[in-house]
Formats: structure tokens, C-alpha cells, sequence
């Protein structure tokens, strides 16, 4: 290997991109250190370092509640959504139910821009007392879970256990047998990476959220934006607000690696 | 191998079928209550006269909202306003992307360091990423203005100059939204074959021509495949405008998805927002009918 130019300029470019990710992630986690009139200083100052603004977005906002809410949605939703699009994709893949209609029909319903389901939702729910509920909320991301776990999982049962169910099949298993049995333990890993997406796109959500959740089923990212508004801008406690709900992702993150690329290429890349 | 008559296969098709669909019902079920349903009572809402201040079906007005909506020039605007800003997006992060992927598909050394931070940004909420960089790029208190200070640039108002604000939008998105092309478009690159580089290089041709003539042809559908889910998915860009501008200063960044939320919620017009949302349906549907023939294409 000759060390010159050629070698270095990628790893220039790559640490400057990487810089541009990572200093302003390292400066909000500093801000979230600071107290609130450090935080404004400009030019910055390292000044006092402590953790009030963690206690303070627990004792001042209802952060846990916000925090709570977006669990028991992002869960519940993802939890409903796993097993139903685990039958309806193995249904496609294996026995190409609905065929080419139905499958574009899910692929469509996965990319329609939340603002054209949120009109009519909210006309319903308002109608149906779900507005404002949390339950109402589990069914709005559905909305999106569903057919995002649906059209990605299809490319997991595509190949891999066939011929394994086949076998079972001769040997006098059912066809829910071989469903039960084989195809899903097969594809374990991958249904379960599916379902950390699935949580995560819940957990991100914010138009649905906005428009259909009340005080009591406000979802992290909706407090996080009122948190900018009714306290002026408090930039300290909101960069610990920040913080605190970027942690379930980033632990998530590693889970998820080896599946990524297939989750965001919607299955069409592996 | 098993040979079975022609009719015994018949029932076992018919079977199969059968368990298909029993497997699939619940889910289209759940599909059809929660999507088509409220998409149909949307087409029926935008054919009458529906507003929040009279929430009633009573005056059916056929395409009046659609015509409203198409002859308001604000509409027209955040619509044109869109296609723009998302052919911006996805053309800037395709470039850097492309640059990206290409440059770490070349390196050995730290590329997983590389990787595990650029694929920050891409699972973290929008609404914390537009947070932290209105925080970032505030006029007065914000670290950009700041550090710009520092080499002599004079202070510049990112989210409150009409002719600025989308820019900064679209700097935040490309910040945000950039990995998703490093990383298929890594995926693409990595797969690619040895043999075709080291025959051109026999045959002495130069990095960009190997880039030219073999690159581009061979990552030619995962490009394309790259390309329409991040155009589709651009176009329902909402949460960074919310909270970054609000639409404006003016109209400035006002996006079709903010757009419609604003006339549904703040001018109360439910018929008329519904129309529009019926318009952008019809864009997507032709969008997503065409990625769905593309990537069926590939196998």
C-alpha cells in the first residue's frame, strides 16, 4: 500500500462528514449539561456542568407522562400491527394472495402522506369518541405500521423455508403447521427487526399525534414542540428533553443494523 | 417428487388459496377500516360543502371544492413550492450521497465508525432535528451565527429571510435525510461485481471512466429504486416545516402537507382540504404505481 493523496482525501472527506453529523449531536448534549443562563452565551462557555435540566423537564413538564404515552402507543400499535402483517405477507409471498392488486394497494397505503388520512380520522374519531384517546392514537399508527410491516416482511418469507415447509407438509402438517412452525421461527429474526421499525416509526410520529391526541395522550414529539412554545425558548431543558428521547433509538440501533437496509429500501434491497 | 392427478392438485390449489386469504383477512380488514374507509369518506367529504364551523353533509357541491382549490393561488404555489423543494432534496442528497457511499465503499479503515455515525441522524425524530437546529440557527443566540462570526461572515437570518428559509429547510433535510441514500446506494455498490473493473483497468481505462461506463450502468436500478422511495417520501415532509417556519416567513416554506393541514385546521375548510388532499393522492398513486412496476421489474 503507498500512503499519498489518493488514500487520504476519502478519509478526509468521510471525518468532515461525520463531524457535521456528530458535533451538532455533542453540542446539544452539552447545552442539555449547562444551566439556563450558560446555555445562552454567546460566545459559549463551559461554565457550570450538572444535571438539573434532566430533574427539571420531570419536575416542570409532565415529560414521563409524554414519555409513558408514546410507549404505550408505539407498543400496543406495534404489537397489534407484527402478527397481522406477518400472516397477510406470508400469505403473499407463498400463496401470492390478491395478487399484483392487492400488494400495490398495501405498497400504496404505506406511502400516502399522513395529511390525506388525518382529515377524514379526525371526522371519524370525532364522531366515534376516539379523539383525543390514546386507542384512537394505536389505530392512526396503524395506519402506518401496518402496511410498512406487511410489505417489507413479504421479502422475508420469500425463499429461505419453502422447501423446509414442503417437506413438512408431506410428512401430514398443516398448512397452518408449516405457517406456525416453520415459516415464522425461520424468519424470527427478521419479524422482529421489522417490529423495532415498526416501533420506531410509532415512536417518531408527529402529524397524527398532533391533530388527534388530547392533554392526556400527548406523545413525546408533540411535547417536545409545546415545550419550545410556552416556555419562550428554554433551549437548556429542551436539549435534555431531546436527549432523553433519543435514547430508545440509539439503543435500538444495533438491533437493527443488519436489517436496515431492507427496512428502508422497503425489502426491494438486501 | 410427488405426481399427483391433475384434480387432487385443483383442491390443494383451492386450499392453498383459501389459507391465504383466511391469513391475510385480518389484516385487510383492519386495512379497510383504517385506510380505504377514511380515503373514501375523504373523496365524499371533498364533493361537499364541510366546514368545522358547520360539520354537516347537507350541501353536496360536486367539484366545487376542486375547483377552489386549483383556482387558489396559494394552493398552486405550495404545490409548485413542493415539486421544487423535492427535487431539490433528493437531488442534493443523491449527489452527496452517491459522493458518500462511493468514498466509504473505497476505504477499509474506521468505515464501521464511518457507518455507525452517519446512520445517526437517519432513525432520530424530525421534530428533534428541526428543535435542535432552529436552536443552532437562531440569528442572535445561535451557535452558527456565531461560529460564522468567528471567520468573518456577517450574521444571516437562516429561518426569517423569505429568500433564505427553504434553503435552510433544505439544508436540514439534506442533514437529516442524506444517510438514507449512503446507505442503499452503499448496499448497491458493495454488491457490484470485481471483474468488470479489473478487465477495464487492463484495458486502461481511468477511475472516472470506470465510474462512467461500469458504475452508473450496474447501479442503475438501485438508483432508481433510491430515488422514487425518497421522492415519495419527501413529498410528505410536514414535521421539519411545523416546527421549523411554520409555513413562512410569508408563504416562503409553505409545503403542500402544511398547506392542507392549514386550511383544514386553521381555516377550518374540511371540504376544501379535502380536495386537496384527493389531488395529492392521485400524484402519489401514479408515483407509487410506477416504483411498483420498477422494483417488480428486478426479480
Amino acid at each position: 500500500m503507498r500512503p499519498g493523496w489518493r488514500n487520504i482525501i476519502p478519509h478526509i472527506v468521510l471525518s468532515v462528514f461525520s463531524l457535521a453529523i456528530l458535533l451538532p449531536l455533542i453540542w446539544v448534549v452539552r447545552v442539555s449539561l449547562t444551566d439556563k443562563l450558560t446555555a445562552y452565551k454567546i460566545p459559549p462557555e463551559i461554565g457550570h456542568v450538572g444535571i438539573e435540566n434532566y430533574i427539571e423537564i420531570f419536575s416542570t413538564y409532565p415529560f414521563e407522562r409524554w414519555f409513558f404515552n408514546s410507549l404505550i402507543v408505539a407498543l400496543v400499535s406495534t404489537a397489534i400491527a407484527l402478527p397481522l402483517a406477518t400472516a397477510m405477507a406470508y400469505a403473499f409471498a407463498r400463496f401470492n394472495t390478491g395478487g399484483a392488486f392487492l400488494r400495490l394497494g398495501v405498497l400504496a397505503s404505506q406511502m400516502l402522506p399522513p395529511i390525506i388520512l388525518v382529515l377524514p380520522l379526525f371526522t371519524l374519531f370525532f364522531s366515534t369518541g376516539l379523539m383525543q384517546t390514546r386507542m384512537g392514537l394505536i389505530l392512526a399508527h396503524l395506519t402506518i405500521s401496518l402496511p410498512f410491516l406487511a410489505w417489507m416482511l413479504v421479502s422475508f418469507f420469500e425463499g429461505d423455508s419453502a422447501s423446509l415447509e414442503e417437506a413438512a407438509r408431506i410428512d401430514g402438517a398443516t398448512r397452518w403447521q408449516a405457517f406456525i412452525k416453520i415459516a415464522v421461527p425461520v424468519a424470527a429474526p427478521g419479524i422482529l427487526a421489522a417490529g423495532l421499525l415498526g416501533f420506531i416509526l410509532s415512536w417518531n410520529e408527529f402529524l397524527f399525534a398532533l391533530v388527534l391526541s388530547g392533554a392526556d395522550s400527548q406523545t413525546l414529539p408533540i411535547g417536545l414542540a409545546s415545550m419550545e412554545t410556552h416556555a419562550g425558548v428554554e433551549i437548556a431543558p429542551l436539549a435534555a428533553a431531546t436527549v432523553v428521547s433519543l435514547l430508545p433509538v440509539f439503543a435500538l440501533l444495533p438491533f437493527l443494523r443488519k436489517y436496515l437496509i431492507k427496512g428502508l429500501s422497503l425489502g426491494a434491497l438486501k | 417428487m410427488m405426481v399427483r392427478m391433475g384434480q387432487a392438485s385443483n383442491a390443494a390449489d383451492r386450499r392453498d388459496r383459501r389459507f391465504g386469504y383466511a391469513l391475510a383477512a385480518p389484516s385487510l380488514t383492519v386495512l379497510f377500516l383504517i385506510i380505504l374507509f377514511p380515503v373514501l369518506s375523504a373523496l365524499f367529504t371533498s364533493l361537499h360543502e364541510y366546514t368545522l364551523i358547520a360539520p354537516n353533509f347537507d350541501t353536496f357541491t360536486g367539484l366545487a371544492n376542486f375547483k377552489a382549490a386549483l383556482g387558489d393561488a396559494e394552493f398552486r404555489h405550495s404545490a409548485w413550492l413542493t415539486l421544487r423543494f423535492v427535487i431539490g432534496v433528493v437531488l442534493l442528497e443523491f449527489v452527496i450521497g452517491f459522493g458518500v457511499a462511493l468514498m466509504l465503499n473505497k476505504v477499509e479503515r474506521f468505515k464501521p465508525v464511518y457507518y455507525a455515525i452517519l446512520l445517526c441522524p437517519l432513525l432520530m425524530n424530525p421534530v428533534i432535528v428541526g428543535l435542535i437546529w432552529r436552536m443552532f440557527l437562531h440569528p442572535n443566540l445561535g451557535i452558527v451565527n456565531y461560529l460564522l462570526g468567528t471567520i468573518g461572515i456577517s450574521p444571516v437570518n437562516w429561518l426569517g429571510d423569505t429568500k433564505i428559509a427553504i434553503w435552510t429547510v433544505i439544508l436540514v433535510d439534506i442533514w437529516h435525510q442524506v444517510s438514507f441514500m449512503i446507505v442503499l446506494l452503499l448496499a448497491g455498490l458493495s454488491s457490484l461485481p470485481k471483474e468488470p473493473y479489473e478487465a477495464a483497468r487492463v484495458d486502461g481505462a481511468n477511475a472516472f471512466q470506470c465510474f462512467v461506463h461500469i458504475t452508473l450502468p450496474m447501479m442503475r436500478t438501485v438508483i432508481i429504486v433510491t430515488l422514487l422511495i425518497r421522492f415519495i417520501f419527501a413529498v410528505k415532509t410536514y414535521d421539519l416545516i411545523y416546527i421549523m417556519t411554520r409555513g413562512g416567513p410569508g408563504v416562503a416554506t409553505d409545503l403542500v402537507s402544511y398547506f392542507i393541514y392549514r386550511t383544514a385546521f386553521v381555516s377550518l375548510n374540511i371540504g376544501e382540504a379535502s380536495a386537496m388532499s384527493i389531488l395529492l393522492l392521485t400524484a402519489i398513486l401514479a408515483l407509487t404505481a410506477y416504483l411498483y412496476r420498477y422494483m417488480r421489474s428486478l426479480n
